[in-house]
């Protein structure tokens, strides 16, 4: 994990165990905080850490630096900071656990590595055939390329909350 | 491997597309149907098609002037017998495809491969119609809605196609304008099962039938994600009702497997016949 500080706002980013993620807001009670929790559940966060003011899911940004962002309320300051470090804030009102986008991709990436658990087809073909024949901007292999602990995570994540089955993972996905 | 001779059965949407791609790469083509009116109606779209790309200086006159000659529409008494590839797109009924391919099994050569373009059968299901010799050239050839701009094939081999086979079609259509993607005879080949969460994720993300939760969804996934449509904006355009159908005939064949169930939305929407644009009422409202 890395944090970005400005006076009373720290700006965490990366990838963290929800521990470490919670070790975090506890030392800093007094600070405006905002945290990439692209893999957990920002609800179940706000309701125990009110110095947590918003949080994004970065985790699977692509060049284009395009992230996800949930304010408890809207924040110049918080989006002027994000522009400066190069990204894109999306704001959205939804608060999921993965949030919109991560949780998606990863149950799409979930399923093609189901595919090729089962060999349907290979990684190159799975990849192919999603940009070519519905004109996905990436195949889900291209996406989770050093990305698989951050799918592992939310999937696991996402079990745990649900309990449904649809979120058990791919064994071929390894962190 | 060099085709030269295709014969497309089916004259709807696909039907009309694949043998407009074919003619496209200069191939003699053979467009067969059961109605006339049908093969008249492709024929002239198929035309007008051209002519507009000439307009718009994407293809010469003489290129389409060529095409137009090698496109023909026929019964399918009357198609040539030694045709290198025959690809069949019509109605996805099992038992009309599984006559209509034992009847193509005695009437072409045997050198002649057979193709399906189905999207809801195996493969191997359909080629229990044909003899053993040719079950080694019955293949399944999925192109995708526009067949002239979609650049996808799905390659399906089914357990007893000859895996040589496989790999000369998928050479010859990489060499063309198609980007071929080899799958084994599964549920949804690739496309339709690994595509199946873009739609069934947002569904229990929005949990409720809420426009403004659906646009802002549909908002995230192509403005973050990259995607050209959003999944409800897509579902109204495909049809809630036949992509309701897909996901339920693909959970099925999966044994009720939960990455694939259906979201009780859909059969809400399906059950008040919010079909999506073509009702005017979907996820969003048309009117």
């Amino acid at each position: 994990m890395t944090n970005v500080k400005f006076k009373n706002l720290l700006i965490n980013f990366g990838f963290g165990t929800k521990a470490e993620k919670i070790q975090l807001l506890k030392a800093n009670p007094d600070k405006e905080i905002y945290m990439d929790l692209t893999c957990y559940d920002p609800g179940e966060f706000y309701f125990q850490y009110p110095q947590l003011k918003g949080c994004f899911a970065a985790l699977f940004c692509d060049a284009e630096k395009k992230v996800e962002v949930h304010l408890r309320e809207r924040s110049e300051d918080f989006f002027k900071k994000m522009k400066e470090l190069g990204f894109r804030p999306v704001e959205t009102s939804i608060i999921s656990c993965g949030f919109i986008f991560p949780r998606t991709i990863v149950q799409i990436i979930n399923e093609a590595h189901f595919a090729l658990e089962e060999e349907v087809a290979s990684k190159k073909d799975i990849d192919r055939a999603m940009k070519y024949g519905v004109n996905y901007p990436k195949g889900p292999f291209e996406w989770s390329k050093g990305r698989e602990l951050y799918v592992l995570t939310l999937l696991q994540e996402l079990f745990n909350k649900t309990q449904d089955k649809r979120y058990l993972s791919s064994r071929l996905i390894l962190p | 491997m060099n085709l030269q001779r295709i014969v497309v059965i089916g004259a709807g949407t696909m039907g009309s597309g694949i043998a407009q791609w074919f003619a496209q790469q200069m191939c003699y083509v053979e467009l067969v149907d059961n109605s006339e009116a049908q093969l008249k109606k492709a024929l002239t779209d198929i035309h007008a098609s051209w002519d507009k790309l000439v307009e718009k200086e994407k293809l010469t006159s003489c290129q389409v002037i060529q095409m137009k000659k090698l496109l023909e529409t026929k019964s399918l008494r009357k198609v040539s017998k030694d045709s290198d590839l025959v690809i069949e797109a019509i109605i996805e009924n099992l038992e009309i495809k599984r006559s209509l391919f034992q009847e193509l099994d005695q009437y072409f050569s045997s050198k002649t491969i057979l193709a399906s373009n189905t999207s809801s059968f195996p493969i191997g299901l359909i080629a229990e119609a044909v003899s053993v010799e040719r079950k080694k050239r019955f293949i399944g050839l999925h192109f995708f809605n526009p067949a002239t701009i979609m650049k996808l094939v799905e390659i399906i081999k089914a357990t007893e196609t000859e895996a040589s086979l496989c790999d000369a079609l998928y050479e010859w259509f990489d060499s063309k304008e198609k980007k071929p993607a080899l799958s084994k005879d599964s549920p949804g080949f690739i496309v339709n099962r690994v595509a199946r969460n873009f739609y069934g994720e947002p569904l229990r993300i929005a949990e409720r039938d809420d426009e403004e939760r659906m646009k802002e969804i549909d908002r995230v996934l192509k403005e973050v994600g990259g995607f050209k449509m959003g999944p409800f904006e897509l579902m109204d355009l495909i049809g809630i009702d036949i992509n309701y159908s897909v996901t339920c005939s693909v959970w099925e064949a999966y044994k009720q497997e939960p990455r694939f169930a259906p979201h009780k939305l859909q059969k809400q929407m399906v059950d008040e016949k919010r079909f999506g644009r073509k009702t005017k009422r979907g996820f969003y409202k048309y009117d």
